[in-house]
């Protein structure tokens, strides 16, 4: 297992860290961005050491999150919201250092638990999964669509995105090689040149991603860079790790939580922060101080978020799933090296899992190294000007889309469409992630939903294959269910609300 | 029952079968989304003015149409070198220097240095590594 390491593998997991947690400390670029845009370095770098740059890259981009969101009030990541609630009034009253060390504590022991899980749960899930045929298989994507879906801000446009990134992934040829019959569908006249084989994934990925985020950013007037003495770091540290004392209970449940949010497809870092936030506020003898700078606080969401980089994996090893936005971008690390992820992967390729895993523990260690020791440098990465990095991952962003099929222009126009898309859906409320795991998930389950009717001829198959069918149609109901009965009592909080305001 | 769930698929008009169920479901999803958000669909026009009036537009627009420039001179100028990524290089250049005084909010020469240095050195380090060790092709 650990013949793998050599001096490359250690350096990439260490610049990838180092380079996530300077994307994540960045207000406006994230974990899934710096995967993005270094996704085309992997190509020369074999898959092992490829996956070493990028699962650095994950893990330091969930931690960096913490870095603004401590000490300007700003997420540097989605994941990072709740960490804002606490560490900022905490470094208002200039615990700052204090505060961001307890998050980088927090994270470390919230990514080595979810790897723990990751170690146990996806080999073991794996197995279950190879007995899968093509009518369960389907029914999996169609469980992680609606359960995307169910948790979305609105379930209509979270189902409505995800049946557009199928129905986008389905344009040009029905594979041949995975037995399609090779015939061109919903490719308008003119452009069969191009769309022979569809749009491209990762200059799909690098649009959505990285491209509509400097969009946005460009649209919003590209903010003020912060300078160092308006970062509230403290004097000295006031870190002990006496403040875990009686926390135990906290980080084991925040990090199991960010865990199984990770392991839930398509579900990012913000729900899974959010959750053991509130779980942990529920939970607290002392709820009135959280949002006053409680450092629990700190702990839930920052063992939370990072709870989720091992999580999110399962499905994706497992079942060739992606649990969020990240990590459907590694399946594009994966389909560069010709290797597809699913029940098969950890058994066929044991080098790599092991890779994976090693990758994994040295880049969580490797974060705390960093971050625990030189949080005072790493604060200062905020000050770094947008007007100096937006235009380099610009430039980047190109290189990704152009030399990810060995040098073909249309991909870089691809990146232009979808990186217009990405800005157009935001303003017009359709959900980023249910339309990435729907336009990568596509193509497969349209084999499996086609073939199982080409072999059995009856649609009551999908129903009555087998008990895991069965189950599989339970589950997906119960999200529905669970998510309808969500809604209508957040509806009902928000009548209840609207009714006391507006009452004489 | 029995008559009615069963389904014969000829392999010739395979491909549509499943692109026809997503079209569907996209219709009826679109159709609900309609008469759900109707009020929201009416008044579409106040709010992409709203959208507008809000945004940075110089920078917003700036950066599409400066995009658009580099992608389409990135590979006419490239042809001009073939096989050399040049025509990368050469408009990579000019891109990072625009939009980087784009997004710049106090345009001063001490502010402007550090932008012109990356814009020469940023893109000839990636021409080179892409170019040398990695041996990609560039436009």
């Amino acid at each position: 297992m650990f013949e793998i390491i050599s001096p490359l593998f250690l350096s990439l997991i260490v610049g990838g860290t180092l380079i996530g947690i300077i994307f994540g400390a960045i207000p406006g670029m994230t974990a899934t961005m710096a995967v993005a845009i270094c996704l085309p370095l992997t190509y020369s770098l074999g898959l092992e050491n490829g996956l070493a740059l990028l699962l650095g890259l994950y893990v330091g981009g969930i931690s960096g999150g913490l870095v603004p969101a401590i000490l300007l009030g700003i997420p540097g990541t989605p994941s990072s919201i709740t960490t804002t609630f606490d560490g900022y009034p905490m470094a208002q009253r200039g615990e700052g250092e204090k505060a961001l060390r307890i998050g980088v504590v927090s994270s470390l022991i919230g990514g080595l638990i979810s790897l723990l899980a990751l170690f146990l749960f996806a080999p073991a899930l794996a197995d279950f999964a190879i007995k899968f045929s093509y009518v369960e298989k389907f029914l999996i994507i169609l469980f992680a669509l609606t359960v995307m879906a169910a948790l979305s801000s609105d379930m209509l446009l979270g189902i409505f995105s995800g049946f557009l990134g199928i129905f986008i992934s389905l344009i040009g040829a029905y594979d041949v090689e995975r037995g399609g019959n090779g015939a061109l569908r919903l490719v308008p006249p003119g452009t069969e040149y191009w769309l022979e084989s569809g749009f491209s994934l990762l200059p799909v990925l690098i649009g959505v991603f990285g491209l509509a985020a400097i969009l946005e950013e460009a649209e919003n007037g590209v903010g003020l860079t912060r300078t160092a003495s308006s970062l509230k770091i403290g004097k000295g540290s006031g870190f002990s790790f006496s403040v875990f004392r009686g926390q135990i209970g906290n980080l084991i449940r925040s990090s199991s939580i960010g865990t199984f949010v990770g392991i839930l497809p398509g579900v990012g870092g913000s729900a899974a922060s959010i959750l053991a936030y509130s779980n942990a506020k529920t939970f607290s003898k002392t709820p009135e101080r959280f949002g006053k700078g409680e450092p629990a606080g700190i702990i839930a969401s920052e063992s939370g978020n990072n709870g989720l980089t091992g999580g999110a994996l399962v499905p994706l090893l497992s079942l060739g799933i992606p649990g969020d936005s990240t990590t459907a971008l590694l399946i594009g690390a994966f389909t560069l090296q010709g290797i597809q992820v699913g029940p098969l992967f950890i058994g066929d390729h044991p080098d790599t899992w092991n890779a994976m895993i090693l990758a994994m523990v040295i880049s969580n260690i490797a974060m705390f190294a960093m971050m625990y020791f030189a949080i005072r440098y790493f604060a200062l990465v905020v000050t770094i000007p947008k007007h100096v990095l937006y235009p380099i991952i610009l430039m980047m962003c190109v290189i990704g889309a152009y030399t990810i099929n060995y040098g073909v222009m249309f991909d870089v126009w691809t990146l232009l469409i979808f990186g217009l898309f990405g800005w157009l859906a935001t303003k017009i409320r359709l959900e980023i992630a249910p339309f990435i795991i729907g336009f990568i998930l596509g193509p497969s389950a349209e084999i499996y939903f086609v073939k199982s009717l080409e072999s059995f001829g009856d649609l009551t198959i999908f129903f009555t294959k087998s008990w895991i069918a069965m189950v599989l149609w339970g589950l997906v109901l119960a999200s529905l269910v669970g998510s309808i009965t969500m809604a209508r009592k957040r509806k009902a909080q928000v009548d209840l609300q609207t009714s006391r305001g507006t009452a004489p | 029952m029995g008559e009615l769930t069963r389904i014969s698929i000829d392999f010739e008009t395979s491909h549509l079968v499943f692109p026809a169920i997503i079209a569907i479901g996209l219709g009826l999803l679109g159709l609900a989304i309609a008469i759900r958000d109707r009020r929201q669909i009416l008044a579409a026009g106040a709010y992409w003015r709203d959208v507008f009036g809000k945004a940075d537009k110089p920078r917003f627009f700036g950066t599409i149409g400066l995009t658009l420039i580099y992608f389409v001179l990135m590979e006419p100028v490239g042809r001009l070198w073939p096989n050399t990524g040049l025509g990368f290089l050469i408009c990579s250049v000019p891109y990072v220097l625009l939009t980087g005084l784009l997004f710049m909010r106090e345009r001063t020469p001490a502010a402007a240095l550090p932008v012109a240095v990356t814009a020469v050195v940023a893109p000839a380090f990636v021409w080179w590594l892409f170019t040398y060790p990695f041996f990609l092709t560039l436009p």
